[in-house]
């Protein structure tokens, strides 16, 4: 039948009322990190091609992005580079916080290959901080070449940025508000530090390829520098150390429980290992 | 006294509403009950953040939303900036070349010029952005290092993207209001022996230009909204607010317009934190105002030209 002229406003109601029997099958939303997002993307599609399961995996907002989600009952799973803190707890006062980890990385200072070729190669709290308060603005004085120092702030409220101002400030409610470039995603604090003079970041040490960006070592109160590596980050003597989580409201079920038993298998700790980081400790 | 619309006025009298009418005004109705719905949520989200801090949004530069500090005239400087400068930048070329197409490329070829000009209006702004964090930003940073900018991230950096951004636009509706001008103004012209060039300046000039300037309002309208492209390269520094408005210095460093505050991650940190989450939306707001105004302009000068009297 021609649907006639008259018969549109009909066909508009039928339309509209037919909507909410498309609802999808239901999707396991896992939110957060970018850290952790190769990890869980890759266990998805493991799991979806054996089980069926429709996970869908955003990396909208970092750590707390997915947090906040979480609380706000806008996914099933956040994935965090950072513990949850009293701040989520109070600000969700109705959600059970319930973490799971993934994994352990390193948060790595990384610096562009020119720094690393004039002589950079570890850096100490005191240096870190000056140049968080724009106190040292050049290479020169912490022994590098003569160029400014580009400093890419990864964005406040990235796992990565809290794990930095933790350890810069003992807190990091207490880090001083000062402003810098920043940057967001892994990506992106990859890509523009490999492409700028003078540059330094805060990125996941597994994201560093030892080419175009290098990672700093971190020189301790005995004079130490010590790499970000998987040795120091099991033994705990890198001080940037951090564990990732997969946090749920309340116990995990059904198809938020299977995601996070199979991360936690072997076999999900061989696709931990394959992105660089280590299985839970 | 006039007469009445006679025909009109009977035939409204004799038949009801038909399906069509109906359709028609019931989804006009819906339009506006949801845009007015959007507009009464999205104020009524801002609210807490307008009472609290509308005075400090508009007069400081100062943004840290940690410390309850919620100043956006340092984002608004960067919009205004950026979007200004991309459209200095644009229109002269997007003017240059909608003569071309008007005046000059043969009637054949006019359609596919056209076509071409709205392809590159078509493509994604995202895809805009990455070739800018490819190239771009590294080729600025190249060519003004005499001048030492930190990184490629720049507002000038932005505005150059925007501008390339916005220039199909602008090109395409001052073309518009060029074609406007009736073609037999220019056989008069030739009639009265001026040449090509005398005809532009004197008869189709004159005439196209509020038309112009409203394709470049509306361009500014569109780049003032670009989200995704500018988040990329300008290097998202908060609170940086230069000591003069004609001061050149910041446009080779970072900063932030109010679409990279809103790109970022602190929209999804803000929900569920009534002040900070108002803050937010308001930024949106102050957007909507000043795209509002630039675009209504702009609309208002197209229709000034010489095809709609």
């Amino acid at each position: 039948m021609i649907p006639t002229m008259k018969s549109i406003p009909a066909l508009a109601t039928l339309l509209i009322a037919a909507i909410p029997s498309l609802s999808v099958a239901e999707t396991l939303r896992v939110i957060g990190s970018t850290t952790v997002n190769p990890v869980v993307a890759e266990a998805a599609e493991v799991l979806r091609e054996e089980a069926g399961l429709t996970i869908r995996v955003d990396t909208a907002g970092g750590s707390s992005g997915g947090i906040h989600a979480l609380g706000a009952g806008r996914s099933d799973i956040a994935m965090s580079s950072r513990p949850i803190t009293e701040a989520d707890r109070e600000r969700y006062p109705s959600v059970r916080f319930d973490s799971h980890r993934a994994g352990e990385d390193a948060l790595a200072l990384i610096v562009s290959h020119d720094v690393w070729q004039g002589g950079v190669r570890a850096i100490d709290r005191e240096q870190m901080q000056a140049i968080y308060e724009r106190k040292t603005t050049n290479w020169k004085s912490l022994g590098g070449p003569d160029r400014r120092i580009a400093f890419f702030n990864k964005e406040p409220g990235r796992g990565s940025w809290e794990v930095f101002a933790d350890w810069l400030y003992g807190k990091a409610e207490n880090s001083p508000p000062v402003a810098h470039p920043e940057v967001g995603a892994n990506e992106e604090a990859r890509t523009k530090v490999a492409a700028t003079r003078g540059a330094v970041s805060q990125l996941s040490a597994s994201w560093v390829d030892g080419e175009t960006i290098h990672a700093l070592a971190i020189t301790g109160d005995d004079g130490q520098p010590v790499e970000p590596t998987h040795e120091h980050i099991t033994d705990g003597s890198y001080p940037l150390n951090r564990t990732l989580w997969l946090i749920t409201d309340g116990p995990p079920q059904g198809a938020a429980k299977r995601l996070i038993d199979f991360i936690q298998s072997p076999r999900g700790h061989e696709i931990v290992k394959k992105h660089g980081y280590l299985p839970p400790m | 006294m006039h007469a009445l619309p006679h025909g009109r006025l009977t035939w409204q009298k004799r038949r009801p509403p038909d399906a069509v009418v109906f359709t028609c005004l019931a989804a006009a109705a819906l339009f506006l009950a949801l845009l007015g719905f959007t507009l009464i949520l999205w104020v009524r989200e801002a609210w807490p953040a307008i009472r609290a801090h509308g005075g400090e949004m508009l007069t400081s530069g100062e943004w840290f939303y940690r410390h309850q500090h919620f100043g956006a005239l340092a984002m608004i400087y960067g919009s205004a900036v950026v979007s200004l400068l991309a459209l200095l930048l644009a229109a002269p070329v997007a003017f240059a070349t909608a003569i071309f197409i008007s005046e000059w490329l043969p009637h054949t070829l006019r359609p596919w010029a056209k076509a071409a000009v709205e392809f590159l209006a078509a493509i994604p702004s995202v895809i805009y952005g990455l070739l800018g964090i490819m190239f771009l930003r590294t080729w600025m940073a190249d060519w003004l290092a005499p001048f030492d900018p930190l990184s490629g991230d720049m507002l000038l950096t932005a505005a150059v993207l925007l501008a390339v951004m916005i220039l199909p636009t602008v090109t395409t509706f001052a073309e518009d209001s060029l074609r406007a001008v009736p073609a037999a103004q220019r056989l008069a012209a030739r009639g009265l022996a001026l040449n090509r060039t005398q005809t532009i300046h004197r008869i189709v000039l004159p005439q196209a230009w509020p038309g112009m300037i409203g394709a470049a309002l509306l361009g500014l309208g569109r780049g003032l909204g670009e989200t995704i492209a500018v988040f990329l390269i300008i290097g998202r520094l908060d609170n940086r607010l230069p000591e003069s408005l004609l001061d050149p210095a910041p446009l080779i460093e970072p900063g932030q317009t109010l679409t990279s505050k809103l790109g970022g991650p602190e929209t999804h940190i803000a929900m569920g934190d009534p002040l900070h989450w108002g803050a937010i939306l308001t930024l949106g707001l102050i957007l909507l105002v000043l795209t509002t105004l630039f675009v209504s302009l702009g609309n208002l000068l197209l229709r000034k030209n010489p095809a709609h009297p």
